[in-house]
């Protein structure tokens, strides 16, 4: 599926996925597809744009997603509204996933996600009989310690309902950031090779080792999430990490439970930070690299639907910035492995050579018919890719059958409790992108929203602590504490509060759990216990916040003269 | 969020009935302590200076008070710097202020009278002269009274409201987007 | 007629491109270039979010409109389908605020400008229609989701004019049955 597809589709099953604070572009798709009649039924604990708009919100309570997808599964068996021929036909494992699904009635899941059973009924019903139905999925998915389980949950609902494998149905994730599919198809993921060969495969590896000309490792790699670990606490010497390469990342403000963070980018020996703009990350950095921005070099990135496209220069850079990946050549060279590459084509050309998925999608084909979805396994121009993974049901496995997954539902790590009585969960903010490393930096967008940040409260939970819009508050958690402002709103329930995680003052990763789930290594970026606390003195916290922001703008070196009009 | 502006009252003179109750209310909060002025009419002993004026037109009748502009033409006509901005309210200091009348004529409502200046009871004369001084009398929102406005609070037909322009604005502009609502599908 | 700009709650995913297209097209593309607090930020619209719905409110530039009937200075006219501020009238008496039932305007800060006492200067701001620019107004433009309208005389003409129609028709079809 792409996203084109989306607004001719008949039903949405839109979960934990904000399109209109992440990807407003598709949001426009949502918006779109309501006006010529598609069904929406959102699943969020917010009442968020496409829930206003839904047909069904299922305003689920946090870290309950898996029961309410083995409830809706559990209705669609029971009621007859299984596409029994498509699962005969194209699956398997169908028997072990009732006996998992077999005591999720609605009435079981009511007490766990809070939704009513009927209303649980009513979804599944919406969603088995409109065809074609298409699921979207976010953040509030895969932000959990049970992340995996849920995106398996979501495709057995497809599977079940035999929407696979044609336009405007399946499954898509809607990525958490731009060309998060690009990088994970260039293999920055630590188990795997570019075009997800896996590094433990000794065929794959000599390809590789023969191609580059060098020994490679048949080990899997350290994952992001992992490295804090590694670097403060790994017992095995060898094992311990010492130096730390970032590129576009700013694990300083994105992670979980920054104190660690801060603690271990404070131990590791050497540190180096790579990217476009000083960022908190860059606080701790011993060598930082300049690189160049979108719009100043060029290249390929990977859309949510799997199609490679490619981003032109508009201009050239100034200073001395570089690509990255001149960057990374200049370093592979001075450390002794020349990379002599001219052009992001060469790089691409030998990529795509050791990569049979991605063989086809050349320059040229790229360029011809303005984009390529993968698998492209010919360079004849016939080859224009494939739109649809799983076409007509075939199943891109080794047996060319679907696999159902039935896992049961378990709850969040860190519950409510005496001392932190409320959940907090990490959202996102339309104007400003991730960490806004970029958009922090354009100025009018400043003016729109400015440090330190917002804290989403139920208007009752304000009314009984008697806070009020704008009001500075502090939050909270085990790990830690921050400042941010009161934002009273009837769109989030009693007990929640919501923080975007772009803020250096309000940055809600001080409180967050760095929990992960087990397969993705994800953080529970969306589940952890905190504690709101009016504070007394309003003046004092004012000042206090403009003076937290002059002090990170003057260690960043950024113009001081004029500090932040909060 | 610095975009705070002055609170105002206004009159209503559909349900106002011209009994003056605002105005004596509001002489009486600013000259209690200042003039001793109590309860009943035996305490006054000074001349009575409202800073609201109720006014009687072809129509009807109601209070007419300053609205504490944001670019206040009073305030900017002043050359003794007599009437400044406080808390975000237009503030006439009497002490300071010597009469020229330019306030008033600058003033598009005639929200200010010049009306003679009391103390302890007694009116102040002018230094050199027998006559009383006299200051730019207007309203002030009650600064640093208790309980806010007295107008408001002692009108017997709720005549007067006291303004949150802004918190107002809000309001109004949700009951607009509701209204959208019904208004959406206009062709 | 004057012409006034909708916007539509169905379409609208409270993104306030609008409200950033109206700054710019009022303050000029420097905005981007200079320090965020050395001019004013005043969008024209302002974006209405309750539990329920999102969306943009702007001034309806009525035909006989309450803000223009109380202001003492004479700072708001008509011109051109549009109902107008003239700033260098205002002196923000937040008449116009109180009486406009939309609340449509509010009061923003002039910068560079300061009363006698050195206090900010602030005055009526609300929509004009992207009055004397280019391209109609921005909002309509910028939005993604074509969630907003300009609405002229023309066109909410011809929608009475059909609705007029259909009503007939109705009517029409119910007493001819046979028909």
């Amino acid at each position: 599926m792409g996203i084109p597809e989306i607004e001719d589709a008949g039903c949405l099953l839109c979960f934990g996925y904000n399109g209109a604070d992440s990807h407003p572009i598709v949001a426009r798709r949502i918006v779109r597809g309501k006006q010529k009649g598609m069904k929406i039924i959102c699943a969020d604990p917010r009442v968020t744009e496409t829930a206003r708009i839904s047909d069904i919100h299922l305003q689920l309570k946090g870290g309950s997603n898996l029961a309410l997808v083995n409830a809706m599964a559990n209705v669609i068996w029971n009621e007859g509204l299984a596409d029994t021929r498509f699962i005969e036909e194209h699956t398997k494992g169908f028997d072990e996933f009732l006996k998992v699904i077999e005591k999720y009635t609605p009435e079981y899941a009511e007490p766990i996600t809070h939704i009513p059973a009927d209303e649980i009924r009513r979804a599944a019903r919406m969603y088995a009989t409109t065809k074609p139905a298409m699921i979207l999925y976010g953040m509030g998915v895969c932000q959990f310690t049970q992340a995996v389980d849920v995106v398996k949950g979501l495709a057995n609902l497809a599977l079940m309902t035999g929407n696979f494998g044609g336009p405007s149905m399946g499954i898509g994730p809607v990525r958490g950031q731009n060309n998060v599919q690009g990088a994970c198809d260039m293999g920055a993921l630590p188990n795997s090779y570019p075009g997800y060969q896996n590094v433990t495969v000794p065929e794959i590896r000599e390809k590789f080792e023969k191609a580059w000309g060098v020994p490679l490792s048949d080990q899997v790699g350290c994952p992001i999430t992992h490295v804090p670990h590694r670097i403060l606490h790994e017992k095995d010497e060898k094992k311990r990490i010492h130096a730390y390469y970032i590129f576009g990342e700013d694990p300083a403000q994105s992670d979980p439970d920054l104190a660690e963070v801060r603690e271990a980018l404070d131990k590791c020996d050497f540190v180096v930070m790579q990217d476009i703009y000083m960022n908190k990350t860059g606080l701790y950095a011993d060598v930082i690299l300049p690189a160049t921005a979108w719009g100043e070099n060029e290249g390929i990135y990977t859309c949510a639907d799997r199609g490679f496209q490619r981003v032109r220069k508009l201009i050239e850079p100034e200073g001395d910035m570089r690509p990255d990946w001149k960057i990374i050549a200049d370093i592979s060279t001075a450390m002794g492995y020349p990379m002599n590459y001219r052009n992001t084509e060469e790089i691409w050309n030998e990529m795509i050579d050791l990569c049979p998925s991605f063989t086809g999608a050349t320059y040229e084909k790229i360029e011809k018919y303005g984009g390529v979805q993968w698998p492209c396994r010919d360079k004849s121009m016939e080859d224009r890719g494939t739109p649809y993974l799983h076409k007509d049901g075939i199943f891109a496995t080794k047996d060319h059958k679907a696999l159902f997954y039935g896992t049961d539902w378990h709850p969040p790590v860190e519950l409510e409790n005496d001392q932190y009585p409320m959940t907090l969960s990490t959202v996102r903010e339309v104007g400003h992108y991730s960490v806004r490393t970029m958009t922090g930096n354009c100025r009018t967008l400043r003016n729109l929203e400015d440090e330190p940040g917002w804290v989403q409260m139920n208007t009752q939970d304000c009314e009984k602590m008697r806070l009020k819009k704008g009001e500075l508050v502090k939050i909270l958690s085990k790990r830690g504490y921050c400042i941010t402002r009161c934002l009273p709103t009837d769109r989030v329930k009693p007990g929640a509060t919501y923080m975007t995680y772009q803020w250096w003052i309000g940055a809600c990763n001080e409180l967050t759990t760095a929990k992960l789930d087990p397969i993705s290594n994800t953080p529970e970026y969306k589940y952890c216990a905190c504690r709101v606390e009016k504070i007394q003195d309003q003046e004092w916290a004012e000042r206090h916040v403009r003076e937290l922001y002059d002090d990170i703008r003057a260690q960043m070196g950024i113009d001081t003269g004029k500090g932040a009009e909060a | 969020m610095k975009k705070e502006i002055g609170s105002f009252v206004v009159g209503d003179s559909t349900k106002c009935t011209g009994c003056k109750a605002c105005e004596v209310a509001c002489f009486t909060v600013h000259n209690r302590k200042s003039n001793h002025v109590g309860n009943t009419v035996g305490t006054v002993t000074v001349p009575v200076t409202p800073r609201l004026f109720l006014t009687r037109f072809d129509q009807g009748c109601m209070p007419i008070q300053c609205k504490h502009c944001e670019d206040a033409p009073c305030l900017n006509a002043c050359s003794k710097g007599a009437i400044s901005r406080i808390d975000h309210q237009v503030i006439v200091d009497a002490e300071k202020c010597i009469g020229c009348k330019d306030c008033m004529q600058a003033c598009p409502f005639g929200a200010i009278a010049l009306l003679p200046y009391a103390k302890d009871g007694r009116l102040v004369a002018q230094p050199m002269s027998e006559e009383p001084k006299v200051f730019a009398s207007k309203c002030d929102l009650c600064a640093g009274i208790e309980g806010g406005p007295a107008c408001v609070r002692v009108c017997p037909h709720q005549a007067l409201r006291l303004v949150d322009p802004e918190a107002e604005r809000e309001e109004k502009n949700i009951r607009a987007a509701e209204s959208l609502l019904l208004t959406k599908d206009w062709r | 007629m004057n012409y006034f700009v909708k916007g539509n709650p169905d379409l609208c995913i409270g993104c306030r491109t609008c409200m950033i297209g109206c700054v710019v097209a009022h303050e000029g593309k420097h905005i981007f270039e200079v320090d965020p607090d050395s001019y004013s930020f005043n969008p024209k619209l302002h974006m209405v979010k309750t539990a329920r719905l999102s969306v943009p409110v702007q001034c309806k530039h009525c035909e006989n409109p309450a803000c223009m009937a109380v202001c003492p200075a004479g700072a708001i006219s008509q011109k051109d389908h549009c109902i107008v501020i003239d700033t260098d009238k205002c002196m923000g008496c937040k008449s116009c605020m109180d009486a406009c039932p939309f609340g449509a305007i509010n009061m923003t800060v002039q910068t560079g400008k300061f009363q006698a006492d050195g206090s900010e200067k602030k005055v009526a701001n609300k929509c004009d229609l992207c009055y004397g620019l280019p391209g109609g107004p921005a909002c309509v433009r910028v939005c993604p989701t074509e969630a907003l309208t300009l609405v002229t005389e023309e066109k909410l003409g011809e929608a009475m004019e059909h609705k007029r129609m259909e009503a007939a028709r109705n009517t029409y079809r119910e007493t001819h049955p046979q028909e």
